[in-house]
Formats: C-alpha cells, structure tokens, sequence
C-alpha cells in the first residue's frame, strides 16, 4: 500500500477581480494530479513558481480540502481523518517565519512537542535527539532571532520530526539558504529517509531534485507533466541536443518563428546583462545550427555552444511545452 | 483530559514568556494602569464621600487587565498569522481550542503585572494599605478573573479573525467595558438596562471576585459566575473556530498564512 | 508669499492624504469619533462617584482634552510618519521654508481636533444633558481651537524629540499621560498637589478648559482674556523650541548620518 496517495485532487479558489464592482473569478490551481508515493522513497514534486507544488502539498497535510478528489495519507483520509493524519506526518516549510522569535529553540520545540502529544519525560530525550539530528545541539538556548536562515530551516526540521512521524512533508526547504548550508540540509533530508522515513518534498531547484530524490513528479500550471526517476525524465529528452546562442536584442516574434523550425522542442530565453541567452532544444536528428542563424540574420550574434541536454533543459521542454 | 490540561499550561507558559520579553506589552499592562490609578486617587481624594483608595487600586489593576486584553487579545490570531506559525497550529493535531486558548489567557495573564505595578504605586506615592481580608479567596479570584476574561478574550479574536473589519472595534471598547463592568464606577450608578449586559461580561464577575476577595464580602457568587462564562465563552470559541477552520481549509477564503 | 502659501497649502494636503489614507471610515469612526463620548462618559461617572463636580464640568474639560490629543498625536506622528516613510530627508532636504512646510501639515492636524471635540460635545450634550447657550459656542471654539494650537506646538516638540530617540509612540502616550493628570481635566486644579497645579500653569490646555468651563456656563469672551493670550503665548512658545530643536537635530542628523534611521 503505498504512504502517500493522490488521486485525481483538484483545488479551486475563488477570487474576485476588480475593486469597485467585484466579479467572482474562480483558479484552478489543482488540475487533476494523481500520485503515490511507496514507503521509504524521497520523492520531489517539482516545478516552477504558482505551478500548484504549495495548494498540493497543503491538501495532502490536511490543511487545505480538496475541491475534488481524494487523498490517503498511511491509508487515512485527508479530510475525513484529518486529526489521525496529523499526528502521523510532520510538515516543514521553507523561510523565515514560523518560529517564536524571542524565545529559544527549546522553547520553541518544547512548546510543539506538547502540541503534537509527545510529553513527560520522553520529551526532554527526544528533543535533545533532534537537536543532535539537526546539528543545533549546544545552541538550543540561544533565542531565535539570532539564527540565520540556514539554522532556522533545520530548526523546522526537529519540529516537524518530534514526534517522529513516519512521513515528512517538505515544502521549499532549501529556499534562501546558502550553498553551504542546502548542501547540510539536504544530507540531514536524505539521513531521514534513510533512517526509515517517507519524505515529500517540493522544491523549484533542479539541483536538489536531482541529487535527493528518488523519483520526481513535474508540476505545470496545476498538472502533472512528467514523472519518473531523474534518469527517465532526462531520457525523454536524450538523443536530443541543446544549442545555446547568445543573442543582442531578440524580440518575440523572432522566438516564435525558431519554435516553428521543424526539429525544435523548446526555445528559452535566458537575460543576461545587455544580451540574452537563447536555449533551443532540438531533437537532434539534423544539424540545426544553420537554420536557427538565418533566422536570427540581422541580428547580433555571439557565442554559439553545442551541448548534451541536463535534467534542467528536461524541466524546461516539461514545463514549457503546452 | 489531564493532556489537554497539559497542552493548555505548556502553551500558557510559552505565550507569557514571549509577551513578557515584548517590551511594548510591558509598558501597556505595567504602565497605562498607573495613569489611571493617579487619576483615580486624585479624584477620589478630592472628596469625603468617595470609595477608599484601596477599592480605586483594585479597579484601576482590573482595567489594567481588560486594556491588555481588549487591546492586544483581539489580534492575537491574526498575529500569529503574520509569524507564520498559525498554520502549524492547525496543522497539530491538539484541537484549535486547546492550542489557541492559551494566547489569550497569558494575554489577559499579563494582568498580573497591572496589579503588582498598581497595587505598589498606590502603596508608595498615595499610602494606600494593602490589606486582603480572605488571602486564599484574593489568590483564587486573580487567576479566576484572568481566565474569564482572557476567554472573552478568545472569543474576541476568533470573531476578529473572521470579520477584520470589526477587530477595529476593540480599541473603541475600552472605556465602554471599564465604565460598565463596575471596576470604578458601581453598577448601581448606572441605568437599569445596564446590567443584564454587564452580568453577561466576565470582567464584571472577576472584579466583583477580585474586590470582595480584599475588602470583605461574599466571593463565591462572582467566582462561581467566572466559571459559568468561562464555559461559555469557550463553547462560543469553539463555534466561531469551527467556522473560521471551514472557511480556511474549505473554501480558501481566509489564509492560514 | 504666493509660494509661501502653495507649500503650505499642498504640503499639508499631500502629507495628510498620505497619512491618513489607511484610515477608512471603519476605523476613523470608532477611534476618533466614538473615543471622545465613551470617555467623556466613563469620567462624567467617575465624578459622580467620587461625589465631585457636575457632568458638565467633565464634558468640557474631557472634550478639549480630546481635540487637543487630536492635535498632540497629529502633530507628533507627522514627523514620525515622515521619517517611518523615508520621505523625512527628501522633506528636509527641499528648498521650501521649513516653517511652512510642517505648519502645513498642521491645518489637517487642526480640522481634525475641531471636529474631534465637537462629537465630544454632542456625545456630551445627548448623553448627559450637557447644555450651552448658542451664543457661547462660538467662543468655545475659539478656545479649542487655541488649545489645539498650544498642542500643535507640544506636538512639534514632541515629534522633534521623537526624531533623535526612536521613540515617538512612548513620548507621545508620557505626554497624554501628564496632559490627563496635570491640566485640570478631571481633577480640579485647586485640588493637586502644590507642585503639580504650579506645572500645569505651564502646559497647554489647562488655562483654556478653565476659560472654557467658564464660558460654557456664560461668561464672555472678554473675561478670559488672559488664559486666551496665555494660551497662544505656550503655543508659539512651544511651536518655536519645537522647531528650533528639529532644525538642530536634523543637522546632527546629517552629521552623523542618521536621519533614516527608523
């Protein structure tokens, strides 16, 4: 049975538009996402800004209901047996809020152990734990307002796994932290899963999807558009070839008629100072570098680099492509 | 049971910790009362026939109490909103009235430090004895009185959660709730039609508890009526919570965040 | 003179635009509008249970305190509220008389206390049969309207202090403070202690709610002439330190760069 099951969630809001005369306006935010996650898996749910990663993860630790659909948590309802869910999933999210500010890290962690039903004198044991786990020991009295940013992410961390759950949500952990300490953060997410955890995670950053999970699923405008392990989503586009052209001044019009030449899959533009950088994924069956450069006659044009697809350029003819 | 007692004390504790290192609510409970006090004192030394000094010490440390509260409890769910920890609260799985309760009752608890800051001032600039007839009844209506109005208190926030406009109410209640609650001005100064409203505020029976429990007079009615609105208050809560976790996770129209 | 007048005019309405355009009518009715009546209520009470004065005596002292807060907290906030939105240095940086660019900011400052004080009065006059002949009105608003300028000038200085410390909400809520136990609004002058009547003589508001509870009753402009003139002298008095102290602070301000600091 697998931990974490979505099935065909759908999440809509209402809004209005408008100041003076306000008219309802319904987003779908949620399109239709079906997903299982199996126990003991890192799995990532990836995808760019407002892509549904938050509403869906938010349906799935109960504090968001489904507009349709049905999700399991460890066999439980989400919206049925919310209160059962909760005390068996932990939830961390990424930044700067969600602490006591003034208090210290025990405080903190005292108080939510309490929240989450772990009491008496296990607590004082299992907060020490999560502190060693985390990498705070030694500093747990010191007040969070003092903590930078990468030791508040892990100070989420030990609050979302007091009372040791088996499956831990994460959303954007990393985001924000300095390279140095992601790199910690994401060895103590992957020592979770390896400690027995199911652990899902979203994230925006290809990288860490990469590297941690064990199988992604790519989130565009609230639907699934590819999902697999990191090396099946880069053989969707193996075989394939990138060319990246830098370009001074490109506008529109010149990007749509390069997305027509047959053999293209997808055309990003990167800005880059006073040029910009054109990406253009191709299915590699012809050489395409000529007809690309007659398009853009007329236009200045400088490096021109050939180069095997990442999982990044994977992402981007995921989520680009309509 | 004894966990949710347990869950409430824990959360009191950790919620009076951090309002009394805000240096803001400090100055509000400790100082603003002083001002009123001053203005009691004198007032009721111009006269011959004004209440004691005492009775103007505990009025003035009671409405201590209800600033605190009337000005800080009312946005204190949406405080923790703004530090982003109100959906980790519902995200827990102890109930929303355990978990929130708590805030408002250390907001109204910060009370206490109104009534020692009064109750020395009075002592030292005007000479006002501080003499407790039944001691025990005077430790047992303070806490009494804190709980009741810190659930008015709840149900407060949890309406101001709901409807933001009315949150800008709480200020204007201020000299309403003093003027009508008796904590300097006796009851019976004041229109008929003002007292079924006044029986119904819990600030009215704490003060009540409060007063008798020092300068003599029968505690137990006014104690027994904190308990009574405290339930109800709470249930109120309760219901008002209830709505505002529909409208949240249901209908998205009200954020967590 | 003709552009004298425009930043006078243009400034005050710009800042005061930008001040209060978060007051909505939800907020601005209960706290400015319905604060008034509930403490000229609460005090009236209080007087009736300490067996002193009449209602009256508290309407009119409770509602000049009022319009003269109005003005304190104005005044002070529209210094502050320059510095918390930056804009202080870029104020203080300009050409434009100083002078007439925060007396400007007063004549907003100034239509609020009127109207502040005058919901007090009908709060007063509904609610405890507060009563006065039609023809002392307009001499009562005269009065408010020199305590409100006694206050503007408090205000001044008080938003000058508040540029250096960071701390113009305590120094404002102090000065309330004092103003509500010194000046004779609820507590009759000849009963305060020695030294406290003798530092009222010198704040604003005290002598014009004397001269205003004596007009309320009837008497003529003409007899309360010296707390008139008493009272415009305290405010320019103040409005001047006021002035000379944000001049001075704004050039240490420069000085050591610290001007923005919010």
């Amino acid at each position: 049975m697998a931990v974490i099951e979505a099935i065909n969630l759908r999440r809509t809001y209402r809004t209005t538009t408008g100041v003076i005369r306000r008219k309802p306006l319904e987003v779908e935010a949620v399109r239709g996402i079906s997903f299982a996650v199996e126990q003991g898996e890192l799995f990532g749910l990836l995808g760019p800004n407002g892509a549904g990663k938050t509403t869906t993860i938010k349906m799935l630790i109960t504090l968001l209901l489904p507009t349709s659909g049905e999700a399991r948590v460890l066999g439980r309802n989400v919206v049925d047996d919310a209160r059962e869910v909760r005390k068996r999933i932990g939830y961390v999210f990424g930044g700067d809020r969600g602490l006591y500010e003034r208090l210290s890290a025990y405080d903190n962690l005292r108080y939510f152990a309490e929240l989450y039903g772990v009491s008496g004198k296990a607590q004082r044991l299992r907060i020490d734990e999560v502190l060693e786990l985390v990498g705070l020991k030694g500093r747990e009295s010191e007040r969070v307002e003092g903590y930078s940013r990468g030791m508040r992410q892990r100070l989420h961390i030990a609050r979302g796994i007091l009372h040791d759950p088996e499956v831990v949500f994460l959303d954007e952990p990393t985001i924000g932290v300095d390279p140095v300490g992601a790199r910690d953060l994401r060895q103590t997410i992957a020592d979770l899963v390896s400690g027995g955890k199911t652990v899902l995670l979203t994230t925006h950053y290809m990288f860490e999807a990469d590297t941690l999970c064990d199988r992604i699923a790519v989130i565009a405008k609230g639907q699934i558009v590819g999902e697999g392990t990191p090396a099946q989503l880069k053989d969707n586009v193996a075989g394939g070839r990138v060319t990246e052209i830098e370009v001074f001044g490109i506008d529109d019009s010149v990007v749509g008629r390069l997305r027509a030449i047959q053999g293209v899959t997808a055309v990003a533009v990167e800005d880059r100072d006073q040029k910009q950088l054109l990406v253009v994924q191709t299915t590699g069956e012809r050489e395409l570098t000529a007809p690309l450069l007659a398009e853009l006659d007329g236009l200045e044009v400088g490096r021109v680099d050939s180069r095997e697809p990442t999982l990044e350029d994977a992402y981007v003819s995921l989520v680009t492509s309509e | 049971m004894i966990q949710g007692a347990r869950v409430f004390w824990v959360g009191f504790v950790l919620h009076f910790k951090n309002l009394s290192v805000s240096p803001f609510m400090m100055v509000t409970a400790a100082a603003w009362p002083l001002v009123y006090a001053t203005l009691a004192f004198l007032m009721f030394r111009a006269t011959h026939q004004a209440p004691s000094l005492l009775y103007a010490a505990l009025g003035a440390a009671v409405m201590g109490i209800w600033s605190t509260t009337a000005t800080s409890a009312g946005g204190a769910i949406q405080q923790q909103r703004w530090w982003g920890i109100l959906e980790l609260l519902v995200a827990a799985p102890a109930r929303l009235i355990l978990v929130l309760a708590p805030i408002t009752v250390a907001i109204a608890g910060i009370g206490i430090y109104s009534i020692a800051s009064t109750l020395l001032w009075g002592r030292l600039l005007f000479g006002v004895p501080f003499h407790v007839e039944h001691p025990l009844l005077f430790a047992i209506a303070i806490p009494a009185a804190v709980l009741s109005i810190g659930l008015l208190g709840l149900v407060l926030a949890s309406a101001f959660v709901l409807y933001r406009s009315a949150s800008n109410l709480s200020q204007a209640l201020e000299y309403p709730v003093w003027l009508i609650t008796g904590m300097l001005i006796p009851l019976s100064l004041l229109p008929g039609w003002v007292s079924p409203i006044a029986w119904s505020l819990a600030p009215t029976w704490g003060m009540r508890a409060v007063r008798r429990a020092a300068l003599g007079g029968d505690v137990g009615t006014p104690l027994l009526l904190c308990a009574v609105l405290s339930v109800v208050y709470t249930l109120l809560a309760m219901l008002l919570l209830h709505h505002f976790e529909r409208l949240a996770r249901e209908r998205a129209t009200l954020s967590l965040t | 003179m003709r552009v004298w007048l425009r930043i006078f005019f243009v400034g005050g309405l710009i800042s005061f635009r930008a001040l209060f355009s978060w007051i909505r009518p939800s907020v601005y009715i209960p706290t400015l509008l319905l604060g008034p009546t509930t403490q000229i209520l609460f005090f009236a009470y209080l007087g009736r249970t300490a067996h002193l004065k009449s209602d009256s005596w508290f309407v009119v002292g409770n509602a000049v305190q009022s319009a003269s807060l109005a003005a304190l907290f104005g005044m002070g906030f529209a210094i502050d509220g320059e510095r918390w939105t930056q804009t202080l240095s870029a104020v203080l940086a300009t050409p434009a008389n100083r002078a007439a660019l925060f007396l400007g900011r007063a004549l907003p400052v100034l239509a609020n206390a009127a109207v502040t004080a005058s919901t007090g009065f009908v709060g007063g006059a509904l609610l405890l049969g507060f009563r006065t002949p039609w023809s002392q009105v307009l001499p009562l608003a005269l009065l408010l309207v020199l305590a409100s300028f006694a206050c503007t000038g408090l205000g001044m200085l008080v938003g000058a202090i508040g540029l250096r410390t960071r701390d113009v909400p305590i120094i404002a809520n102090l000065t309330m403070a004092v103003l509500l136990i010194f000046c004779g609004v609820n507590i009759p002058l000849d009963k305060l202690p020695g030294w406290m009547s003798a530092v009222a003589e010198g704040l604003p508001m005290t002598h014009a709610i004397a001269a205003s509870r004596r007009v309320a009753d009837g008497a003529s402009l003409g007899t309360v002439g010296t707390e008139m003139f008493v009272e415009l002298g305290l405010g320019a008095a103040y409005l001047a330190v006021g002035f000379l102290l944000l001049r001075w602070f704004e050039q240490e301000g420069r000085r050591l760069g610290t001007l923005d600091r919010a």
